[in-house]
């Protein structure tokens, strides 16, 4: 049995991740990991492997190989001090729908060794968090709406106040305002808690999460902080411009301090302003100075703007370069 | 075990509070009630050599096989169909915990069934016992066919839970529960009906039929005598089922 450490360097670890059915491959030697406090956004077209991987991290689902361990405990040789340091809340958020939702936390704090002193407290608190005290305390769970059944789900994952977090799914099918309690509350958990969450909304996830770990057909295909990702998936800097210069007038003055830049001419605006594409190669110190550049030369500049790459992008480039490569670069 | 006293609370909550242990709390009662009623009609009419209460208990089957399928069968069926057993096992709370927690809360239910039709016997005694000279009132073979009732409870309920445990479907499992208790039932009624001492070819019959006498259990427990080998055989059997019932429920995936 392995020994427990208090504050481990990571509280999520998965390593050589491996789950077959038969002849069908789930997840492949998948590897990653959860620092305490970090909110990680975990990526995947359908199919990708996300629920397999999260339930075997919270032990609900046996890997054919590899090793899993929260907060330092193996999933498979220690479960239950495993789960005890874990909540998850797997994507259809099962609930029992005979229950009202105080019963349900109170017996859900009672499985997860809260303190029997504490068990109302801790209730009381994550339904405030969550906003259930006023609309959803005393209702049976099978008369609430998906998003307060969401809340619930949410409420249950935070009653023990586990040091990990597993969120499947956890706004589908919520309205946007539900989308944004959901996610100032996972935000507040930065910092306490670590966070896995997987999601369909991509823009969620970059708004949330410090880290994203992308999948594709059971394969780590990229892993990082979304500005380390954007960088190597998207080396060079883009900026559209509008000038009055042309783009000849441009690519001459740019390219006595770039010569591997590109000057590339999209169009005119009142026929007297030009649209212009620049591309310059990664690491070029005109990224930062181009816009100088230009003014010293004289040239007028209305606009300049470096196009940005979203998490869409980013998830759309990984997993292409996954399929074209057959692999992580 | 940790959580088993939370679980089966919990438990026995959800068991009272379902329309399905009432539905089945009034087939149950309304079958032994007509049941009975018969037998102290038949009693009544002529002196018979058995009491009301034996006849009775010697139906048993009749309701273990209508009845007890209807309390074990959405036992884990329904928690693996809606999901939530998923969600149970995330908790610390261990497998084993979680099927000896539905085991005890059916087997309580089961037990509280039968302890509400023994009221009936009582209720003829009340009513009848001063004018009627017909043996119409048993105590000892109503205790003996409670304490049958109750051992040989242990080994049908572990087995209605297992069977709920291997398929997502209530009334799957309710017919499987059903199927594995007739199966045991008429094994142990054919073993003693067949002249297998007379049969020298199933001559190694005879050790096991002696042990599966299903019906001799009932009569020696109603005649008060106390055998460890039943015993040992309803336990054993109790046992293995809910070991089988906790790897299934390990290996739900």
């Amino acid at each position: 049995m392995p020994e427990t450490d208090p504050q481990p360097t990571a509280a999520v670890v998965a390593e050589m991740l491996t789950k077959r059915y038969g002849s069908l491959t789930a997840i492949e030697n998948l590897s990653f990991s959860v620092a305490p406090g970090e909110i990680v956004g975990f990526l995947g077209p359908n199919g990708a492997g996300k629920s397999t991987t999260m339930r075997i991290l919270a032990g609900t689902m046996a890997g054919t190989s590899g090793r899993a361990s929260i907060w330092g405990e193996s999933v498979a040789l220690n479960p239950a001090a495993a789960k005890r340091h874990m909540a998850y809340m797997p994507e259809n958020n099962p609930l029992p729908e005979d229950l009202r939702v105080e019963e349900y936390l109170t017996l859900r704090a009672r499985l997860k060794d809260v303190a029997p002193e504490k068990i109302s407290e801790r209730v009381a608190k994550v339904m405030d968090d969550c906003d259930l005290t006023r609309r959803a305390k005393g209702r049976l769970i099978g008369q609430l709406s998906k998003g307060f059944k969401q809340r619930v789900g949410i409420a249950d994952a935070l009653l023990a106040e586990p040091k990990v977090v597993i969120l499947d799914e956890p706004t589908i099918g919520l309205d946007p305002h539900q989308i944004l309690g959901i996610r100032d509350l996972i935000r507040s958990l930065r910092g306490k808690m670590a966070v896995l969450i997987s999601s369909h909304i991509l823009h969620e996830v970059e708004q949330v999460c410090d880290k994203v770990v992308i999948i594709n057909r059971g394969k780590l295909v990229a892993q990082g902080r979304t500005e380390d990702l954007r960088r190597e998936l998207f080396p060079q800097a883009i900026f559209n411009l509008t000038t009055q210069a042309t783009a000849a007038e441009l690519k001459v003055l740019v390219s006595v301090h770039e010569p591997a830049a590109t000057v590339e001419a999209v169009g005119t605006i009142d026929t007297t302003w030009n649209r212009i594409k620049v591309t310059l190669p990664a690491h070029s110190p005109l990224r930062e100075t181009l816009a100088t550049l230009m003014i010293t030369a004289g040239m007028s500049l209305r606009e300049i703007a470096e196009e940005h790459y979203g998490l869409e992008d980013i998830f759309l480039a990984a997993t292409r370069r996954a399929t074209t490569e057959g692999g992580r670069i | 075990m940790r959580h088993f006293r939370t679980l089966l609370v919990h438990e026995l909550r959800s068991a009272f509070f379902s329309w399905n242990t009432w539905a089945a709390a009034g087939l149950f009662l309304t079958l032994m009630g007509t049941l009975h009623w018969f037998a102290v009609l038949e009693c009544s009419r002529t002196p018979q050599a058995w009491t009301p209460v034996e006849a009775t208990f010697r139906l048993f089957w009749l309701p273990l096989l209508c009845v007890l399928p209807l309390l074990t069968m959405r036992s884990f069926a329904d928690e693996r169909r809606q999901g939530t057993l998923s969600a149970l096992l995330t908790t610390p709370a261990s497998p084993a915990a979680i099927v000896w927690a539905k085991f005890l809360s059916a087997w309580i239910t089961w037990a509280l069934f039968w302890i509400s039709f023994t009221l009936f016997p009582v209720l003829v005694n009340l009513r009848l016992g001063t004018t009627s000279e017909a043996a119409l009132y048993d105590s000892s073979a109503m205790l003996g066919g409670l304490c049958f009732i109750l051992v040989s409870g242990l080994l049908h309920v572990s087995i209605g839970i297992l069977c709920s445990c291997v398929t997502r479907s209530a009334t799957l499992a309710a017919l499987l529960t059903f199927i594995t208790l007739l199966a045991l039932t008429a094994i142990g009624g054919a073993m003693e009906s067949l002249p297998i001492e007379s049969w020298a070819w199933l001559g190694w019959l005879r050790e096991p039929a002696a042990h599966l006498r299903t019906f001799g259990h009932l009569q020696d427990f109603a005649s008060g005598i106390l055998d460890s080998r039943p015993l040992i055989l309803y336990l054993t059997g109790t046992l293995l089922s809910l070991g089988l019932a906790v790897l299934a429920v390990e290996g739900q995936e």
